[in-house]
């Protein structure tokens, strides 16, 4: 019996072999050879150390980090199953397969829920080899695994950063801007209240281009800044009766409900899982576009639910002038307005806004039109938040 | 006893300022406007130090919360310790709108908080708000000598 | 209407000038949220939720108190020394409205931190422009310090 490792190795083959480097924790020699000739003879290029306790274990495991350990379950000075401590001490993921007498079922089966990666009989060694390979292929997997995990969680890292850094700005952009903006706005407006008329018609022309775009850039900066905000000051979300919340819209509304002489219905609509703030903000939008962009009779406009799938799905469908379908994307891109602000006022954020609250809120929102003949914008809501689950959990 | 009129308005944007006097203006405001550009200097004019050694004192004051070297709040407060300076009335008049900022400055002695407003035509209608009221009905403190 | 919604407190005893107050606040739409206590006791139960008041909150305060001088039981320097004097009420603007010529009324008035002072005209109708003024000035173009915790979308839908 050496106490000092012993190598032992094969050297006769002409093709190339998977090499193993193999850490055997064997006390007699005569076992030990028999499994690198198993190994061998399965066409591995074994170099393989050989040692019996944990002091030595330790060391070739420092030395010569190996690819499998091979242990035997009792040995005079130890014990197979605490090399698995060792290995786990040392931070290595190396699997550890039991080359060992007869154990038992349930010992085997013991040995292996604590951690053994495998279990032998030396006198069954031809299992040896699949074993072994089968143990680093899961290895290698078990790797690739990690690596794409810990990847992904990099880049949701990253995106994460990117949006609050995006966010930020947008916020601090549109916050700061404000302040210059207002001066420009008020003076451009004393000079033209104040000019207008005693200068030549070139400085009334000017004059009312400056005051008239400072005040739009003004409106411009809110919008963004609304935009900006969605998401940014994290109210709680919880159970939202969406029928109260399209009456209170419709309260906001009245005016125009008024001038417009509009007729707006909604069936039976549920209660959702979201953000309520959020929610009235979207059925306002959807509801003020459909009365804003009417055709010559008065708007009609209908809200509507139905389950679909695990969803929610809402439609606010009006009799308007209709959106022709190469369209359907883009108004929903900030500020993008399909109509001269003459013919129809507003920046083009309201459908934006929208589409940011239902997409953070998990669900879709798309527009089902033609030209002339009015307009469904649906959206969805998922039946159930996560949030829900949880506080369904915990009551 | 009818003396004239003494606004102090606090603002370190001299844009705000000609604003404010322009408003004024408008609502034929006939009383003297004096304006300081910090808080340093708010409390040296109030407390007569200085070159404002014979400066009036305000019948109100229109003071901004964002001012550099002692910002609004801070004169405020340093206003409200003093037997002297606590009844002189004083409006917030800033553009922030955030809560702490209005509930802040009613703790610490403000009398009332309007906002800045972002449009031209709803700042003039502040500004002459702001005068009819305190101007036109209310009644302030006698002026000591 | 709910107890949480006032948002004008009038403290007065006199009938005619509630009248009048009323009167003035209305024809400026601004009367739908006013109570009416007509003396300092009551005034204080409103403000402090005690007494006939004990259903009201401290987290609903009125935008505004319409506070006379001259009052049985618990008079209004008295009401205002003790709400300017807890920190859950000082924040509330007050406005003494008295038909009081003291100079001393005035300046005791700010010293315990008013709002403002007014001088009730004796002119029926330079009182009707005061109120008017004076709730348009308080409950429109001033912020108080609380709002009143309904969801407000700024804007309109474009």
């Amino acid at each position: 019996m050496s106490s000092a490792g012993t190598q032992l190795g094969k050297q006769d083959s002409a093709k190339p072999e998977p090499k193993l480097r193999a850490l055997l924790v064997e006390d007699n020699a005569l076992d030990a050879a028999l499994v690198v000739r198993a190994l061998c003879k399965d066409g591995f290029d074994v170099t393989a150390d050989v040692v019996q306790d944990e002091a030595a274990f330790t060391r070739a495991l420092r030395a010569h980090p190996p690819e499998v350990v091979l242990a035997d379950y009792n040995l005079p000075n130890w014990k197979g199953m605490e090399t698995l401590d060792v290995l786990r001490r040392e931070g290595l993921d190396i699997p550890m397969i039991l080359v060992s007498g007869a154990l038992g079922d349930v010992t085997a089966v013991e040995c292996i829920k604590r951690g053994a990666t495998d279990y032998v009989l030396k006198d069954g060694l031809a299992r040896l080899p699949e074993s072994i390979r089968r143990a680093l292929q899961e290895k290698l997997q078990r790797q690739l695994r990690h690596q794409v995990e810990e990847d992904l969680a990099q880049k949701v890292d990253e995106l994460a950063r990117s949006n609050a850094d995006l966010e930020q700005f947008a916020y601090i952009a549109s916050h700061d801007l404000q302040e210059p903006l207002r001066m420009v706005a008020a003076y451009t407006q004393l000079l033209a209240e104040r000019y207008t008329g005693k200068l030549d018609e070139h400085a009334d022309k000017f004059l009312g281009y400056a005051s008239e775009g400072a005040v739009r850039m003004q409106v411009l900066i809110q919008d963004l800044l609304a935009f900006s905000r969605v998401g940014r000051n994290g109210a709680a979300r919880g159970n939202v009766d969406c029928n109260a919340v399209t009456e209170e819209g419709l309260q906001s509304l009245a005016s125009a409900i008024q001038e417009s002489g509009a007729v707006v219905t909604h069936g039976k609509l549920p209660v959702v899982w979201a953000d309520r703030t959020q929610m009235a903000q979207v059925f306002q939008n959807l509801i003020g576009n459909a009365i804003k962009f009417r055709g010559k009779e008065p708007p009609a406009v209908s809200v509507q639910a139905e389950k679909v799938d695990q969803h929610w799905q809402f439609s606010v469908s009006d009799n308007g002038i209709g959106i022709a379908p190469e369209f359907a994307e883009s108004i929903f891109v900030v500020f993008q307005r399909l109509h001269a602000r003459t013919e129809y006022p507003g920046n083009g954020i309201g459908l934006a806004i929208c589409k940011k609250i239902i997409e953070r809120n998990g669900g879709k929102i798309w527009v089902e039109s033609q030209a002339g003949s009015g307009s469904s914008f649906k959206f969805t809501i998922p039946l159930h938040g996560p949030d829900e689950k949880k506080e369904e959990e915990r009551t | 006893m009818k003396t004239e009129r003494e606004l102090l308005i606090v603002d370190d944007n001299p844009a705000d300022v000609g604003l404010a006097r322009e408003a004024l203006t408008r609502c034929a405001y006939s009383g003297q406007i004096r304006s300081v550009g910090d808080g340093v200097e708010a409390m040296a004019f109030l407390e007569h130090r200085g070159k404002y050694t014979n400066a009036a004192r305000p019948d109100l004051v229109i003071l901004d919360l964002n001012l550099p070297k002692k910002d609004g709040l801070a004169v405020l407060a340093a206003m409200r310790a003093g037997p002297d300076l606590r009844r002189i009335p004083v409006v917030i008049f800033s553009t922030s709108q955030l809560s702490r900022d209005i509930v802040r400055s009613y703790e610490l002695g403000a009398n009332c908080y309007v906002s800045k407003p972002g449009n031209l035509k709803d700042y003039f209608s502040a500004i002459k708000s702001i005068e009819e009221f305190w101007f036109g009905f209310a009644s302030l403190p006698q002026r000591g000598v | 209407m709910n107890s949480n919604e006032v948002e004008i407190l009038l403290v007065d005893d006199s009938q005619d000038d509630i009248d009048l107050t009323l009167h003035a606040l209305r024809a400026e739409n601004l009367a739908n949220h006013v109570f009416i206590a007509r003396d300092g006791e009551e005034a204080l139960d409103f403000l402090f939720c005690s007494g006939a008041h004990t259903e009201r909150s401290f987290d609903h305060p009125p935008k505004l108190v319409l506070l006379d001088l001259k009052m049985p039981k618990v008079d209004g320097m008295q009401v205002l020394k003790r709400i300017k004097g807890d920190a859950r009420t000082k924040t509330i603007p007050v406005v003494l409205m008295t038909s009081s010529r003291e100079e001393r009324d005035m300046l005791g008035g700010y010293d315990l931190g008013v709002n403002s002072y007014l001088q009730k005209p004796v002119d029926f109708d330079d009182f009707r422009k005061m109120v008017k003024l004076l709730g348009l000035y308080w409950l429109v173009t001033n912020q108080p310090p609380v709002t009143n915790g309904k969801t407000h979308l700024a804007g309109q839908a474009k």
